[in-house]
């Protein structure tokens, strides 16, 4: 008996050295992650690399809280990019009042401090894969198409630091890893504005030459072609030409630039309604887009923007500012001082007015929207009155109606989001050529006039057409209502009021408000300052770079003007 | 029991030296009330003695009968017992002693004061040693000790006990009520968790927790250098637990049952609906001050929300007090048997505990079944085999809502909403469709996490006859943890009362889609060790050796997997297969893990006299977390001691005895993630592209192919000595190195590299051998036992203080050195310094102030005296949230019958900072709220109300030392009066033993924080609230 135990033990302590001698003990297999090698030697996991690189890093709270991540910019969010505009406020704050009232700092960048590190992330990202796709077994007209991929995806997010930071730190296709120098000077040298877009453009040329025109079974809705890769080339190239960016570009490449996108004779403006334009994005007039679904969903927009009175959250609401912007239905400006405008200001405005903005009386819902007070239940005196907007005013561009608002979870937050459409393109064409030719000429190479284009843009929303004759001036002023209201709360307005360098004026009017007061069936309308001290100085013409970034570089890495190193 | 609760509630008026005064008064009437002497019968008698003074209340029993009786005041007996019987000794404080009586009539008897016991053994690494001749810090508590803690979690019984242990509990829900435990602070930056051993085997699953504290016959902690014996994993400290076995007998039953009453510590006081209406309209104020101060609630509004008028439209609701009991109840229940022959012997237990929540009619309850079987078996003279089993149920069951978002939503509610509508009762919709009121109950379903585990130890012991004093012994040990949850979130309606139409409109929440949702998963852990070891142990003259090689190795495996459906049509079928029928109502997921390890281990034990002491310890650990290149680390320490006062020219005749050692040793420290010696590319699939999900992978984890454990170099220093009779002392001075401390690069390197990390997850960078981290202290014990006639008592002290100092970590090079945590402790804070509140215009124009700065902001210094507040005027705090001191105070006493044991516990050098989600998003602490600066009280020592204090330049957007607490605490952390039963009393009721108590845990707390407990660590302060536990227990021996 004792002899047996003590073999046992001899022949347990045997099995287990013998067991060592093959395979050690301690060499183990990792079986939730893979190799770096088994990615690049199978072309389908290498793809699936490459395409998760259309989205991007978290790095704040409250950023992409939902299964998506984000792509590009900061599209929809619990607090949208417009929060930091005169488009609207976030009812919550989270982080977006301070900037509005010109707090924004190195140090607190709230909202406004990830495109930087997600951007020079993803840059990593694809020079990685770019760095070793020539390894992987896949046919060269693939390999092709991947390279065209990487290198827009590349461009797009170098478009995210020049639009906020200006001059950006080019890294080519360097990969940098631990093991390298880390404080090497190279790494902190910004280069000039120009530099910069010269650097993108070459890459959007040889990205638009090899990406494909269509979508087809082998490349889904949501990949880049080349009519993204020309769009983005035009936006670049406009915001090139504008005051802010000091000579980086000219008004006639803008206009070369966006005439590429148009001569594809591929887009057209959506016929289907303004409003459900942003409902789906299976339309002509999608260029480049971001799409959702269930169990890829981002933020449920119509709790979050929604108005207390159906249990929404208020977020983002519409200013005064915007709502007073859009003209009258003939073309004509709104005006308070008008006893017929100020006695019904939501009468007989721009049609798409009404697909943006909810207001007193606007019908949600099967009901009708009640911001008056007393009473009114989607004001103050309605429940989870903290709720209520700020400015008297909700959000309805992109809301859809038939997605729950209450108890909405995993069930809402599947709108696109339009990276490109090509009403942005024929905006772009019109205020380029407006500059470089004057309203009325027609450039050579092309087919449209800034009148026509615009008047295309103003005819499909319902407006009348723009006369001709117009001076650059005014049509300078018409084509910025355009961008203004056509292209409201898709992340245009912050970049267009800093390139043309009018934010110092629009940045720094009032956050306004509407109180509407009811007595008997009698409304009477009274602006308001919806969120105080709401400021702006000419430092915030670009945003700053982190405090933790400058200091990262040893001081090296030169912060923009205004901002402490 | 009455006394006490009595005393808890008038609490609140009571200073705390008054409430302290009003304790003492129930314990004194209840001697009184309890008091009576005993009698006995005469055949032997005799006098009990220690030392000169008589030893009072010692039971002295006929062995193998239930005739028993006690000693007098005077030390003496009178027992009736055969001429052939053996008399049993016995006193909680001293070693249990038999006498055979052979016929004797008068039998006096000196007992050894337990203290002073030479031949006390404790456990140490691999083997066991006397403690006399221990050379290492090693503190050692009874498992006697533990019980008498009402606490169910074991690791909440040791603060104030356990000298360089820092205890902290953190909340206090049923089976998550667990406190972190640092062995002498924080000593790296990388993971502090201490490693448990239990009965041998390292790591076991299952831990130290919810282990039975009737089953534990000691817990040994190795603090020094002597810990090294565990290699790679002891850097932290190793805390060895060994379990109860039986002793050759006739079998002793032992039951007990307790009745516990709990509480919260402490709930903040909120504001009422008044005060909160109030600062809505100044929230308002502030944005547009010409809109004047009623812009939300009008005058007549506050009014009814102040005199109650209207409690339909204008209650005052104490959302607390709607939604939590003001007492839960738990009880536990344990039996256990020990005896066995002389070749095999037994302990079997079986222990049951129930514990419930603190919500009305709640969902969460906790009750746990464990068994414990501990045989030995001497199968020849030389083979003695052992068999461990042990297993246990956890059954957690909570609502679907976590407890931090249910207190959440109680410190949020406004008082404003009723949590109930007076007129029919039906539940409000809350805070944004939140009623904390029926969140905790199951009304949205409940979400079961029973957790089961097993641990089974096979041990042997071969004695080679053959060469004197060699022997052989090994175990094998499978440890195996069943992880399962299942939470069924179903829909439920909540109302809000519309007063225009006197409706209730009624709007569902819960589940997803209105339809109930499920998510069901299971974890499983399996943990191998096997050990094998030779003994040698031998003495010649005076020299005395011990000295053993072991090969060791253990493998750990966890799978996990579940699955995830939603759109069931009906609430009736929680099963999974039972749900929505589209491919997108169904999610599953899973995932695996293995590590392994391979150690080596020796140690030599050299003694001369017992009076010269050395101990030499090695270990080579192997570990797969590591490269091949990079496995193997090697560990040793050596350790001393100095007996002086057994050597013959020590003369000092107060001493009693004096020793001195010094220990030190290299351990190490592979606590991280596995697999970052590679490149990590895992799936994230969330691109949509046309109408699918595609596949994705991520680059997740940047490869550091020399990946290896940190380092620590630990010098002990100690004095240990016994001096005037009554007085023990112990002083230690501890130091200690860690270098090579496993830490991600997050802060040094520009994002401009593309090496970014995300936020609030694991790293993109791995873990690198970077950090450095010094750390020193000491630790000190000073106790008294004495007895004086009935009365027997003691006192003892101790102190830690342990400080660290950061030698590197990863920092930005361009950071301002002031902001550096290099050169100073470790978990500090960086924040502005609040130097008061902005009364006037005039304080405007005398410091620099942000921007939109107001009447009623807080003033922050301006460090760099630069004329702004820019991040460069944010300063490190001095502590951070682990206190560098921890202190006890421990009173025993016991007079006749009685015994009482009281522990005070306390905390100093520590600072929290609790910034509370306040504004129009929640409700505000009624410190703040009554205290807030305003127009209509410009002398508030607050600052002014904001929308939301998150985003405030008065709150988290500018975070500072306004909000930054003294967590310094003295805590009466636990109390126990007992009383047992004996002479003929107890005869008659044949039992063995008898004994009541009335025990308490954190009595009171004498603390600055007003509003929270001071041992939380949340930064918003919304946790579930630590428990205050008042339980009466009996204890029967058969």
């Amino acid at each position: 008996m004792k002899k047996h135990f003590f073999n046992h033990i001899l022949i347990v302590a045997g099995l287990l050295s013998a067991a060592s001698c093959k395979k050690d003990f301690l060499d183990v297999q990792a079986t939730d992650r893979l190799p770096e090698q088994e990615v690049l030697n199978d072309s389908t996991l290498f793809e699936a690399f490459v395409t998760n690189r259309y989205i991007g890093v978290r790095l704040i709270d409250k950023e992409a809280q939902d299964p998506a991540p984000v792509g590009f910019g900061r599209a929809f969010e619990y607090a949208m990019w417009s929060s930091l505009t005169d488009e609207s406020i976030y009812n919550n704050n989270d982080n977006t009042w301070f900037i509005q009232q010109g707090l924004l700092a190195p140090e607190n960048t709230g909202i406004a401090g990830t495109f930087w590190g997600r951007s020079y992330r993803s840059i990593r990202e694809v020079n990685y894969a770019l760095a070793n796709l020539p390894v992987v077994k896949m046919s060269a007209q693939h390999k092709t198409r991947l390279r065209a991929e990487l290198q827009f995806i590349r461009a797009f997010r170098y478009h995210d630091i020049i639009r906020n930071y200006g001059g950006a730190i080019l890294m080519g296709d360097k990969v940098y890893y631990l093991t390298d120098n880390l404080q090497d000077d190279n790494l902190f040298k910004r280069s000039s504005i120009k530099e910069s877009l010269d650097y993108v453009y070459t890459q959007l040329d040889s990205a638009a030459a090899d990406l494909p025109t269509d979508y087809d079974g082998s490349w889904a809705t949501g990949r880049a072609t080349k009519g993204a890769a020309l769009a983005l080339k035009s936006r670049l190239a406009l915001y090139a030409a504008s005051p802010l960016y000091e000579g980086a570009g000219t008004w006639a490449n803008a206009v070369t630039a966006a005439q590429a996108v148009i001569s594809m004779n591929k887009y057209g403006l959506f016929s289907g309604g303004y409003r459900n334009l942003f409902l789906d994005a299976n339309n002509s007039e999608a260029i480049f887009v971001r799409l959702y679904m269930k169990n890829a969903n981002h933020t449920h927009l119509e709790i979050a923007n929604g108005p207390n009175g159906y249990g929404g959250w208020g977020g983002n609401v519409p200013l005064q500012n915007l709502v007073d912007d859009y003209q009258m239905a003939d073309g004509s400006k709104f005006d308070w001082t008008n006893s017929t405008h100020s006695a019904n200001p939501y009468t007989n405005r721009d049609p798409r007015f009404y697909a943006t903005i909810l207001y007193n009386g606007a019908s949600y819902r099967g009901n009708t929207i009640e911001t008056f007070t007393p009473g009114g239940k989607d004001s103050p005196d309605g429940p989870d009155k903290w709720n209520a907007s700020l400015t008297g005013y909700y959000l309805k561009k992109f809301m859809n109606d038939a997605y729950p608002l209450q108890n909405p979870w995993g069930n809402a937050g599947f709108q696109p989001w339009y990276y490109f459409r090509y009403a942005e393109i024929l905006l772009n064409f019109a205020e380029a050529s407006n500059e470089a030719n004057g309203a009325d000429v027609v450039p050579a190479g092309s087919t449209l006039s800034a009148r026509t284009a615009v008047n295309m843009i103003r005819t499909r929303a319902g407006m009348p057409d723009l006369p001709a004759g117009m001076s650059v001036s005014a049509m300078r002023d018409a084509i910025r209502y355009e961008r203004r209201v056509e292209l409201a709360f898709e992340e245009h307005r912050f970049y267009d009021v800093r390139r043309w360098k009018i934010a110092d004026v629009t940045e720094n009017k009032p956050a306004g408000g509407i109180i509407i007061t009811k007595s008997g069936s009698t409304l009477t309308y009274t602006t308001k300052e919806a969120l105080e001290k709401r400021s702006f100085s000419a430092k915030m013409y670009w945003l700053p770079i982190p405090r933790n970034e400058i200091q990262a570089s040893n001081n090296k890495i030169t912060q923009n003007k205004g901002y402490t190193q | 029991m009455k006394c006490l609760s009595d005393a808890k509630q008038s609490a609140v008026l009571l200073t705390q030296r008054q409430r302290w005064l009003s304790l003492f008064f129930c314990f004194s009437l209840s001697f009184l009330f309890f008091s009576f002497s005993s009698l006995a019968q005469t055949t032997v008698s005799g006098k009990v003695t220690s030392g000169d003074s008589a030893l009072a209340g010692v039971t002295v029993q006929v062995k193998g009968t239930s005739n028993a009786t006690a000693t007098d005041v005077q030390g003496k007996f009178t027992i009736n017992a055969a001429a052939n019987a053996t008399l049993v000794f016995s006193s909680v404080n001293f070693a249990q002693k038999e006498v055979a009586v052979d016929g004797k009539t008068t039998i006096n008897v000196q007992l050894n004061a337990l203290d002073l016991n030479l031949s006390e053994v404790v456990v140490v690494g691999y083997n066991t040693q006397k403690k006399v001749t221990l050379t290492g810090s090693v503190s050692v508590v009874k498992g006697a000790d533990l019980v008498k803690s009402p606490q169910v979690n074991v690791s909440n019984s040791f603060a104030g006990r356990i000298t360089g242990m820092i205890v902290n509990n953190r909340s206090g829900e049923p089976g998550y009520d667990g406190s972190s435990i640092l062995i002498r602070g924080l000593a790296t930056t990388n993971n502090n968790e201490v490693l448990i051993v239990v009965d041998g085997v390292p790591g076991q699953i299952g831990g130290l927790e919810r282990l039975n504290p009737n089953d534990i016959e000691s817990i040994s902690v190795l603090k020094d250098a002597s810990a090294a014996i565990y290699g790679n994993r002891a850097a932290n400290g190793v805390i060895l637990i060994t379990t109860k076995r039986g002793k050759s007998g006739k079998p002793s039953i032992n039951a007990s049952f307790n009745q516990g009453f709990t509480s919260p510590t402490r709930l903040p006081k909120m504001a009422d609906a008044a005060t909160l209406a109030t600062i809505f309209n100044e929230v308002a104020y502030y944005k547009n001050p010409t809109l004047g101060m009623n812009q939300t609630y009008s005058a007549a509004e506050i009014q009814k929300f102040a005199d109650g008028s209207d409690p339909l439209n204008y209650p005052n609701t104490d959302w607390a007090e709607t939604s939590l009991k003001k007492t839960a109840l738990q009880n536990q229940a344990n039996i256990s048997v020990a005896g066995g022959s002389d070749n095999v012997r037994y302990y079997v237990s079986s222990s049951m505990l129930n514990q419930d929540g603190l919500y009305k009619n709640g969902a969460t309850k906790y009750k746990q079944y464990s068994f414990r079987s501990n045989i030995d078996a001497n199968v020849t003279k030389d083979l003695k085999v052992s068999l461990y089993l042990s297993g246990r149920q956890e059954d957690r069951q909570y609502p679907t809502t976590s407890a931090g978002n249910i207190f959440r939503s109680i410190y949020r509610a406004f008082p404003m909403i009723n949590a109930f509508y007076p007129t029919n009762g039906l539940p409000s919709y809350g805070i944004e469709g939140s009623n904390p009121a029926v969140m905790g109950t199951d009304i949205g379903g409940v979400a079961k996490n029973p957790i089961q585990v097993f641990n089974g130890i096979l041990k042997g012991a071969y004695n080679i006859a053959a060469v004197k004093g060699l022997s052989v012994d090994g175990f094998l040990a499978i440890d195996k943890s069943w992880n399962f949850n299942k939470s069924f979130s179903k829909p439920y309606t909540l109302y809000n009362y519309d007063k225009n139409t006197n409706t209730y409109k009624p709007t569902t929440v819960g589940g997803s889609n209105n339809l109930a949702t499920l998510s069901e998963g299971q974890g499983n852990r399996t943990q191998t060790v096997s050990n094998i070891k030779v003994n040698y142990q031998t003495n010649f003259g005076k020299h005395n050796i011990l000295a053993f090689v072991g090969y060791e190795q253990s493998q750990i495996k966890t799978d996990t997997f579940g699955a995830y459906r939603e759109n069931f049509p009906t609430t009736l079928t929680p099963d999974i297969s039972q749900g929505g029928t589209s491919a997108s109502d169904s999610k599953t997921y899973g995932a695996s893990l293995s590590f392994t390890r391979k150690s080596y281990i020796g140690k030599i034990s050299y003694n001369y006299d017992e009076k010269y002491l050395v101990d030499f310890n090695m270990r080579a650990d192997g570990s797969s977390i590591f490269p091949k290149s990079k496995r193997y680390g090697y560990f040793p320490s050596a350790s001393v001691g100095w007996r002086i006062s057994q050597e013959s020219f020590f003369e000092v005749p107060f001493i009693n005895s004096l020793k001195l050692r010094a220990s030190y040793g290299l351990l190490g420290n592979d606590n991280v993630r596995p697999f970052q010696y590679m490149n990590n590319l895992t799936f994230n699939n969330q691109v949509v592209l046309g109408s699918t999900i595609v596949p994705g992978i991520d680059l997740t984890k940047l490869a550091n192919p020399i990946i290896t454990w940190e380092e620590s170099k630990k010098t002990d220093i100690a004095l240990e000595a016994t001096f005037l009779n009554h007085f023990n002392l112990e002083f230690i001075y501890f130091r200690q190195k860690r270098s090579n401390i496993l830490a991600p690069r997050n802060a040094s390197i520009a994002n401009v590299t593309g090496i970014v990390n995300p936020w609030n997850a694991s790293t993109l960078v791995p873990d690198e051998n970077i950090g450095k981290v010094n750390s020193n202290g000491f630790e000190a014990t000073l106790g008294y036992n004495n007895r004086k006639g009935d009365f027997s008592y003691g006192i003892s002290g101790n102190i830690t203080y342990a400080k660290s100092k950061i030698v590197f970590i990863d920092e930005p090079s361009g950071k301002p050195d002031y902001q550096r945590e290099t050169g100073r402790p470790m978990n500090t804070y960086l924040l502005y310094n609040a130097i008061g509140i902005f009364r006037s215009a005039d304080d405007l124009a005398k410091y620099p102030h942000l921007s939109p700065a107001d009447a009623g902001d807080l003033i922050f210094e301006d460090i760099n005296k630069d004329g702004q507040i820019t991040a460069n005027d944010q300063v490190r705090t001095k502590y951070g949230n682990i206190p560098e001191i921890m202190y006890g105070i421990l009173l025993n006493g016991s007079y006749k019958n009685f015994d009482m044991n009281i522990v005070f516990a306390g905390q100093s050098h520590v600072s929290q900072v609790v910034i509370p989600e306040a504004g129009t998003v929640g409700n505000f602490y009624s410190s703040w709220a009554d205290n807030r600066w305003s127009p209509a009280n410009p002398g508030g020592s607050y600052p002014r109300v904001a929308t939301r204090t998150s985003s405030s330049v008065n709150g988290n957007s500018y975070a500072s030392t306004f909000w930054l607490n003294n967590a310094s605490f003295l805590r009466l952390k636990n109390i126990e009066l007992g009383y047992n039963l004996t002479g003929s009393l107890l005869a008659k009721t044949r039992m063995q033993s008898l004994r009541v108590y009335l025990n308490a845990f954190n009595v009171f707390t004498i603390t600055k924080v007003k509003d929270y407990d001071p041992e939380g660590n949340n930064y918003s302060g919304q946790f579930y609230p630590q428990q205050r536990i008042v339980n009466v227990g009996v204890n029967v021996g058969l």
